[in-house]
């Protein structure tokens, strides 16, 4: 029934609804630790669970709806019975497999899938379940109170949110409230309205007076109004939105007067502070009064686009200001300009770059459950520890990074981490534990993941890579760095049995993937019996790099500059084939392959000659090489787009990350520094 | 989907409604021709609405009001009335009606009414 | 040219009457057809910026109005011989499976109707010789050649050759 409503309120619902089931675990999890839910932790739940409900009922997922339903109820018997003894691990897993099930699907929603009505009912019945034996059979006496719960849910939930923006002091406000017209029973309704707002405000007067014995009264409220005066530690917006969600409100008028003394009316103050009408005054949430950050959550294809512009813009600038047609002209009020247009451009690109940086705490976060739920499953003891969550890096990358670390995770646990046993055997302390770290330094954030588990097993993972057929030198020549890496290849698992967690060696390679899809790359560490790390470094941003464009042949590439060591003329005295064909140079006493773009790509070019053209060195991974081309066309800013997928999906295609428009409109490709570094030399 | 119970003596008047809300996209999971079925169809279904007239033989909306909030504090319950029943509303809203359509009534009453309910915690 | 540089609005490719419709254009002397719900524009030529590793029917990517796209040359998918671009020849947009592809067709000809009817399967000569062709039309005593849009995206050949060159690797 989704198609009812507007996508953006589809998106918001997903949004928040994703939010809402972040913090849950968050909570839930904080609470397991305690072995016990805290008052705290109990309201908030039911919160949780309660706006959830809500707003899929209003987007009519009707399952997701039920399944928060049932959790609030638990809940809300929790909460109203804080004597009754429960099985806390027990009810954890329960809400968690709640919130699995509304995250599932969400998914499906977002893939237009058909949702799964019976998991739900299953779930429900888990639930109603777990009521059951917890209430000791007497059923939900939710249903039996008299009194309204979901108020005082909420007033709990808004007191505590008071108290935290620490905003106890009232304000008085004067409300002027329209009925929608032909609604009837005017003053019925503002009575109603009276009644709704002593949960939220008091000193409530109100004109007209006589609203409930008179009924003539609805011609007066029909033509002036309803005139309501009180005292609320609400927001003005709260306020607001209250309003906006009663059924045949038409229109109100809403003045702060001021703020009130406690327990005090004032009266003559000047009702000229705030005054926004229902419709349209979303513009207020930025009012100066409001001492909240305010916040607005924007499409990411709004910020990708608005990316993707300033790098365009920050190409055309260099065009005009190199434009040939100004060349050997003295013009130094242009130029002064020109700085000044630099300055901005620049200024500017800084700060929507930072519009799309996130804090990688939510991705760590969820690095918790898969801790909680493993350890239990395979009978160990770890503790994660996260240091430098608050980092923040692109939202593209984030969304790369979620999966490897959540494997590398998987990973400590399943193959790092010993079994109790082991560990105390071994002098270590019962309870292994995992280090996720991020900091940031130079243009790089760097994410390690460190466990001080058993380390890499050398000869175990050589052993493997020989049955695999994986290895490519012989082991003799294979440096620590050399083996560790080999963990990474596709199809490599050292686990005898495969697990549930870790699988069957897919994942490792798939982290490699990831990283390097981002223009990242990972070393590992490892010590054996003391643990093992590998540890990712990734490009602040990817969207703009910076470039030098090259020519082969007739054809312009670029490649990415933090890659380049340095480019030069070679002196052909320094080079020198080997036996088996292959070119080299020295340089500094140090012996690199020459690997010639023209020969690995087929691409017909007069520069042949070594010393014709120029040398590149390149460095990725802790490997270099030098790269053959046939010269440099200059630095560039460029903003990387991706190959079409059509492109990246013909596998004869590689040694590409994306390409780039240049300022003449024409296209450059991107050389994959890894690639560069790694491919076979043809 | 947003699930609505019809408590409703006039056939026609479930009738109406039910037209009404299943052209918006609600579903009208059951319906009631008296206060007592109202009860016992709530219970039942468990609708997320319920629509309740108010004037109906044996047992009022309002009885049938009060009855079903007991079951479920938390049940919401829209009052269909007819104008002059200004008492008979007021007592519902005391009684914990959530709020009130007054015959005859728009479309867009009726829905917008529910949607806003629906959503409300 | 401006004549065929024009661009099909949702409005009207959204409708479910087009499904038979189709936009023909010539190859060599054949007439080739592509429903035209598949077709976002027809544009004229524009620079090709040639990737290295492509298969040769594969000319390389494109820069329309800042989206890059990839462009096939359907004359040496069909196996017929390369001719120099001229005036006449056009990149027809299409988009299949969601993902942008330009055809270079020698040119555009004309947007058609044929009914349903109309169309038979072509006749199997030998395994996968067709495999372009998903049906033959007559309109007008003219032979239309309706295509198969997911065959001319798969790369299945390509495949074979990047695995053959890992195998000897």
């Amino acid at each position: 029934m989704a198609e009812h409503y507007g996508d953006s309120l589809l998106e918001m619902f997903l949004f928040e609804t994703s939010q809402n089931t972040e913090q849950l675990e968050r909570i839930i999890l904080d609470t397991e630790k305690a072995g016990k839910f805290s008052e705290e932790a109990i309201n908030e739940i039911f919160r949780i669970m309660h706006t959830i409900k809500g707003s899929a009922a209003m987007m009519s997922f009707s399952n997701i709806s039920t399944v928060a339903h049932k959790a609030e109820d638990l809940f809300y018997f929790i909460r109203e019975n804080p004597s009754v003894e429960y099985d806390c691990s027990n009810i954890t897993d329960i809400i968690l497999s709640c919130m699995d099930y509304i995250n599932s699907e969400m998914e499906k929603i977002k893939n237009n899938e058909e949702a799964d009505i019976e998991g739900g009912e299953a779930l429900i019945q888990r639930v109603e379940r777990c009521l059951h034996e917890i209430s000791g059979g007497k059923g939900v006496s939710r249903n039996k109170n008299t009194g309204t719960e979901s108020k005082s849910a909420e007033k709990a939930a808004d007191g505590e949110k008071v108290s935290k923006d620490e905003k106890s002091e009232k304000h008085s406000y004067q409300l002027t409230v329209f009925f929608e017209e032909g609604c009837g029973m005017e003053n019925i309704r503002a009575f109603s309205i009276v009644r709704d707002m002593e949960d939220f405000a008091d000193h409530i007067r109100f004109q007209p007076e006589d609203i409930v014995e008179n009924n003539d009264t609805v011609f007066e409220i029909r033509k002036n109004g309803f005139k309501i005066f009180f005292d609320s530690a609400k927001t003005y917006q709260d306020i607001i939105e209250i309003f906006e969600k009663t059924p045949f409100v038409g229109s109100i008028n809403l003045i702060e007067t001021a703020k009130a003394e406690r327990n005090q009316t004032q009266k003559g103050a000047k009702p000229e502070v705030k005054n926004g009408q229902k419709n349209g005054n979303k513009a207020d949430k930025n009012d100066e009064h409001q001492s909240v950050q305010s916040l607005i959550s924007v499409n990411v294809s709004k910020l990708d686009k608005l990316m993707d512009m300033v790098g365009e813009l920050v190409i055309a600038e260099s065009m005009v200001v190199e434009n040939p047609d100004l060349s050997g002209l003295e013009l130094p009020n242009f130029q002064r300009e020109a700085q000044q247009l630099h300055k901005i451009i620049n200024e500017m690109q800084d700060l929507v770059m930072s519009l799309r940086l996130v804090p990688l705490a939510s991705t760590f976060q969820k690095t918790h459950r898969i801790v909680r739920d493993m350890t239990k499953k395979l009978g160990k003891e770890a503790e994660i520890r996260i240091i430098g969550e608050e980092t923040e890096v692109d939202k593209n990358i984030i969304e790369h990074l979620s999966d490897p670390l959540l494997h590398l995770v998987r990973n400590c646990i399943d193959h790092g981490i010993e079994s109790e046993e082991e560990r105390i055997a071994a002098g270590k302390p019962p309870v292994g534990t995992i280090t996720i770290e991020a900091y940031n330094a130079g243009s790089n954030v760097y994410v390690v993941v460190r466990d001080d588990g058993r380390g890499i097993d050398k000869n175990k993972v050589l052993e493997k890579a020989k049955r695999q057929n994986l290895l490519k030198k012989p082991e003799s020549e294979m440096t620590d760095k050399e083996i560790y890496n080999l963990i990474f290849l596709p199809g490599f698992s050292t686990n005898e049995t495969v697990s549930e967690y870790s699988g069957r060696g897919v994942g490792m390679d798939v982290v490699l993937k990831n990283i390097l899809a981002i223009g990242g790359s990972l070393t590992v560490e490892s010590e054996e019996g003391k643990g093992m790390a590998v540890i990712m470094k990734i490009p602040l941003t990817v969207a703009i790099i910076e470039g030098m464009g090259i020519l082969v042949g007739n054809r312009r590439f670029t490649i990415p500059i933090s890659a380049m060591k340095e480019s030069f003329k070679p002196d052909p005295k320094d080079i020198f084939t080997d036996i088996y064909g292959n070119e080299m140079i020295m340089l500094r006493g140090e012996c690199y392959a020459i690997m010639r773009l023209h020969k690995q790509w087929g691409i017909e070019t007069e520069v042949t000659n070594l010393s014709d053209g120029i040398l590149i060195l390149v460095e990725q991974d802790d490997k270099r090489r030098c790269i053959f081309a046939d010269k440099l066309i200059g630095e560039h800013q460029v903003v990387v787009k991706t190959l079409p997928e059509l492109i990246k999906r013909i596998k004869t295609v590689e040694g590409l990350s994306g390409c780039t428009l240049l300022g003449d409109g024409s296209i450059s490709l991107i050389i994959d520094a890894g690639w560069l570094v790694n491919t076979d030399i043809k | 989907m947003i699930t609505v119970l019809v408590v409703d003596d006039a056939a026609f008047m479930r009738l109406a409604i039910k037209n009404v809300l299943e052209k918006n996209g609600f579903k009208v999971v059951a319906d009631a021709k008296n206060g007592q079925e109202g009860i016992e169809k709530y219970i039942e279904y468990h609708p997320d609405i319920v629509t309740m007239d108010i004037t109906m033989p044996d047992m009022t909306g309002i009885e049938a009001l009060k009855k079903i909030r007991e079951y479920d504090k938390n049940a919401k319950v829209v009052m269909i009335s007819a104008m002059g029943q200004e008492r008979m509303v007021k007592e519902a809203i005391l009684n914990g009606a959530k709020s009130f359509i007054v015959k005859p009534y728009k479309e867009e009453h009726i829905t917008q009414t529910l949607l806003k309910i629906a959503a409300d915690k | 040219m401006s004549d065929v540089s024009k661009t099909f609005s949702g409005a009207e490719a959204s409708e479910d009457s087009l499904s038979s419709k189709f936009l023909t254009f010539k190859i060599d002397n054949e007439c080739y057809a592509i429903e035209i719900s598949f077709v976002i524009e027809i544009i004229n030529m524009l620079p090709i910026t040639p990737v290295p590793g492509l298969p040769a029917y594969v000319k390389g990517i494109v820069n329309l109005r800042g989206r890059i796209i990839p462009v096939m040359d359907l004359r040496i998918r069909f196996n017929k011989s390369e001719i120099a671009y001229n005036e006449r020849t056009c990149i027809v947009v299409a988009s299949i499976d969601g993902m942008d592809i330009g055809f270079i067709v020698d040119s555009v000809a004309e947007v058609l109707t044929i009914p349903e009817s109309d169309i038979v399967n072509p006749p199997a000569i030998k395994k996968d010789s067709n495999r372009f062709v998903k049906g033959i039309a007559k309109v007008k005593d003219e032979i239309k050649l309706i295509l198969d849009n997911q065959s001319l995206i798969d790369f299945r050949d390509i495949d074979d050759i990047a695995s053959a060159i890992q195998n000897e690797n």
